[in-house]
């Protein structure tokens, strides 16, 4: 799953060398943590959040085939 | 409508490039195939170009009103860095849900054009994405005794029908997550005030009447 986020991600902003997604393992739910260059922050949220929305769509569904919750946090 | 403006030579490598590694890495067991369409004069939809999926996990595609389709579809156009005004050029599809959606979404608009006419109260849809609210908005052009207009912002955009000389209501006001609490609102697809009928069968839940398949 972390690739799934890197891959789309570096695929979205201008820096991808500044991409970079850790992962947390939780109990439930695994945490996907999202840096981009402040720049490109713009392009991974998208207008009204749309791109992020659709980025955890993927990611939950991506999810439901695993039995596994994934959730992706956007930092800044 | 308008020109051409993008075809699978100019864009077809970046699109597999990109859902080849996408739907490998998610897991999703789905093919694709990106093709050109020809200018149909459907004036509803009219892509550039269609990415057709097919395959086992076409279900999960579609479920939920084909949140994962249109997921998909709006990452591949922001990853091609499409303005916003281009985004009815490329269009993805699995076992035609975006014709039976438009159908669907006639229907609905004319089922809500009877109802207001016959009320006299305003109908309000249950939000919708731009293009879904475009094809509202089409279907009812012809009709002088209702308009329509769009209200809201975000993702809480919804199509308002009205009779043709009635002026707007106000903009409710935006809350992000009020449909568990309070008294019913406009955001289950009924008018405003009064007038639900319930004795005709179908339900009306804005832009959703029943559909012959899953």
């Amino acid at each position: 799953m972390k690739q799934l986020i890197e891959d789309i991600a570096k695929a979205l902003v201008d820096i991808p060398e500044e991409v970079v997604v850790k992962e947390v393992l939780g109990e439930q739910v695994t945490v996907l943590e999202l840096r981009v260059a402040a720049s490109d922050l713009g392009k991974v949220i998208g207008k009204q959040g749309r791109t992020a929305r659709s980025i955890r769509t993927i990611l939950g569904a991506a999810g439901m085939k695993l039995n596994r919750r994934f959730t992706l946090e956007i930092l800044e | 409508m308008t020109d051409r403006k993008y075809s699978v030579a100019s864009i077809g490598s970046r699109i597999d490039g990109f859902l080849r590694l996408t739907l490998q890495n998610a897991g999703f067991k789905a093919s694709y195939e990106i093709q050109d369409v020809a200018s149909s004069g459907d004036e509803f939809e009219t892509p550039d170009v269609v990415v057709k999926f097919a395959g086992p996990d076409v279900d999960l595609i579609l479920a939920n009103r084909a949140e994962l389709l249109l997921a998909l579809e709006h990452v591949t156009m922001e990853m091609l860095d499409m303005p916003s005004e281009d985004h009815s050029r490329i269009s993805f599809d699995a076992n035609d849900y975006r014709l039976l959606r438009i159908e669907e979404l006639r229907l609905s608009a004319l089922t809500a054009a009877e109802k207001v006419k016959r009320t006299g109260a305003p109908f309000r849809f249950n939000p919708m994405n731009s293009r879904e609210r475009r094809v509202i908005h089409l279907a009812l052009r012809g009709d002088t005794a209702v308009r329509s207009e769009s209200a809201g912002s975000g993702p809480q955009r919804q199509v308002v029908v009205y009779p043709a000389g009635m002026a707007s209501l106000p903009e409710l006001p935006y809350a992000p997550a009020p449909r568990h609490s309070g008294p019913p609102r406009g955001d289950r697809g009924g008018p405003p005030r009064g007038g639900r009928d319930r004795d005709r069968g179908g339900r009306d839940r804005g832009g959703r009447p029943p559909r012959p398949r899953p």
